[in-house]
């Protein structure tokens, strides 16, 4: 690891930027749910109508949250789990568990990436649009951006696990950041 | 196929996240009949982007951890204890009380007990209760109020079977009461030797601490209010007590800092992001096993098994106990609700009133060993082995399977208020 710090160091700085343009994204689409859902109801009162985009914006926001707070707990491997039988597993059990558990998840995750992208190439050739105009795909694209970036840190967690089950080390830094 | 579920299940127990088995569950499916066919998943998750009341589960939701946050807990506790603390046994009705106030705005996520354990248990265990006693009333409060508007399940409910979620939010109110006075009433009755008072009753304290409360009050007034009035889209509401709740505690109160709320923001957004991109998955495996008629075979199956209503809803009441200890809420629901909501139509079963059974029964979920939400959290959170934590929970527990036993056997109880 330490024969690479420049890469490393590219990543770490990745990494940061990463987390920080989550978290302003959440913390600003939840903003934009709230302050355009207000207005919609204020300008419905006054009897000035409501933006006519508005209600599409909103829609779109929230699948926008739901995509990206699904890196979000990618990365911490905070995903809703039930987790039984791992609790009656050695320390080696749990982590050849997790290993397979979070190979599997980025497989579908990379699966569903793949599939998310024939579904904006479908939607690029047909021309939809939303909003009256604007391009479709540009919003559809945070599907396969999302579970790519999903499939990308499950990949992290699996290399992470191998080296435990490898080395028979135990990760100290579980529910951290890969 | 059958293998392929077999190891499905078993990957989910081994951790795997639920989102990532349902959507794996839907890929397989797809891809099994035509391999272009899996873009059914992504398009059916894009599908989030098509439903107007999911607004209302980040807002509410938001707004809950805003709340959870605050000093609001803490005067909820006062104004209720001003006001029942007089009786013997009074802390434990207070307790009842405002953890079924909090659930209903936090959704039984886990934050009542974090933010209002905090408060009540210490206090309980001041005012002479016994430790257990208090350790289960805790737990189990964790998730009570559940049926109430505008609790995060009511509103997945609605959406997924496609119910009405303003005939939801009124059916809940007496299923909701129900199991809040049975658990009132086995607390008086635990407590009956425990005649010290926690206070006297003061009008001069009912008035400060409701002057103290001004502000949170009136909340259930403008969710219901605003919806019942016909005023305010159910999410339209929600978008409205988002914005009420940071007026008064990032403004007004300035009990929230600037700094802080980001941090808040983004904690509600990921609880809720997760809870969506199940509900994205399971709409295209759903999607899937109405495609392939399994409610109709399923309908086949059960109709030859079982002839009546009643011993329909006795066979349903064990499924959901057993699922509910397994699987959580949000899960159950998305996967299961849109299976047995054509056979229980077919035994006359309204979707309302399943839903309340439904939703009653997963609550008992949160309290069942082994994957009960709020045993870990309440283990977590006042440092208790989990194992004693089950065994306060258990008294608890079975008042609380009574009651759903009467809700799910007296339907009348879900839609009298509906006329």
């Amino acid at each position: 690891m330490t024969r690479r710090p420049a890469f490393k160091s590219v990543l770490e700085k990745a990494e940061l930027l990463g987390r920080l343009l989550e978290n302003v994204l959440l913390s600003l689409l939840l903003a934009g749910m709230i302050g355009l859902g207000a207005s919609q109801i204020l300008l419905r009162w006054s009897g000035a109508g409501s933006f006519v985009w508005g209600d599409e914006a909103i829609r779109l926001m929230v699948l926008w949250v739901a995509m990206i707070a699904g890196i979000a707990s990618a990365r911490e491997d905070r995903h809703i789990a039930i987790d039984v039988l791992s609790r009656f597993l050695s320390p080696r059990g749990k982590s050849i568990a997790a290993l397979i558990v979070d190979f599997f998840t980025a497989v579908v995750c990379l699966t569903l990436a793949w599939y998310g992208w024939r579904m904006v190439e479908f939607a690029i050739e047909d021309g939809d649009v939303f909003f009256g105009g604007l391009p479709a795909w540009i919003f559809q694209a945070i599907i396969p951006a999302a579970f790519l970036l999903m499939g990308y840190r499950y990949l992290v967690w699996f290399a992470r696990r191998l080296r435990e089950v490898v080395t028979g080390q135990q990760s100290t830094m579980q529910g951290a950041q890969p | 196929m059958i293998a392929v579920s077999l190891l499905l299940v078993l990957l989910a127990l081994l951790g795997a996240p639920l989102f990532a088995i349902i959507a794996a569950g839907a890929l397989i499916s797809f891809i099994s009949i035509d391999p272009e066919l899996g873009i059914a998943v992504p398009i059916e998750i894009f599908s989030i982007a098509e439903m107007p009341i999911l607004l209302a589960i980040p807002l509410f939701t938001f707004a809950g951890y805003l709340l959870s946050e605050s000093q609001a807990p803490g005067r909820l506790v006062r104004l209720t204890s001003a006001l029942l603390g007089w009786m013997p046994g009074g802390l434990a009705i207070v307790s009842i009380g405002a953890c079924a106030f909090f659930t209903a705005f936090t959704g039984a996520s886990g934050v009542t007990i974090i933010a209002l354990g905090a408060i009540l248990y210490p206090a309980l265990a001041q005012a002479g209760y016994d430790d257990r006693f208090n350790l289960g009333l805790v737990t189990a409060g964790g998730s009570l109020g559940l049926l109430f508007a505008p609790s995060l399940p009511l509103i997945l409910y609605g959406v997924v079977a496609e119910v009405n979620i303003d005939d939801l939010f009124i059916a809940g109110i007496l299923p909701g009461m129900l199991m809040l006075l049975s658990l009132a009433a086995y607390s008086l009755w635990m407590n009956r030797g425990n005649r010290v008072p926690l206070s006297d009753f003061s009008w001069k304290e009912v008035g400060s601490a409701l002057l103290e409360s001004a502000w949170e009050l009136p909340l259930p007034l403008v969710v219901l209010g605003g919806i019942y009035s016909g005023l305010l889209a159910v999410s339209e509401a929600a978008a409205v007590t988002a914005v009420y709740v940071v007026l008064v505690e990032v403004v007004i109160r300035r009990e929230i800092s600037l700094k802080k709320l980001p941090g808040i923001m983004r904690e509600s957004m990921v609880l809720v992001g997760g809870i969506l991109l199940i509900l994205g998955a399971s709409l295209a495996s759903t999607n899937y096993v109405i495609d392939a008629e399994v409610p109709q075979k399923l309908i086949g199956i059960v109709t030859n098994l079982v002839d009546s209503r009643v011993s329909f809803l006795f066979l349903l009441l064990l499924f959901l106990l057993v699922l509910g200890a397994f699987l959580d809420i949000f899960s159950a629901l998305v996967l299961v609700v849109p299976l047995i909501l054509p056979v229980a139509a077919e035994y006359g079963v309204e979707p309302i009133h399943l839903g309340m059974v439904f939703l009653a029964t997963m609550q008992l979920g949160y309290l069942t060993p082994p994957v009960g939400l709020n045993l870990f959290i309440a283990s977590y959170r006042f440092n208790k082995p989990i194992v004693s934590v089950y065994l306060a929970t258990i008294p608890f527990l079975l008042i609380l399977l009574a009651a759903v036993i009467v809700i799910t056997f007296w339907p009348g109880l879900s839609l009298m208020l509906l006329g």
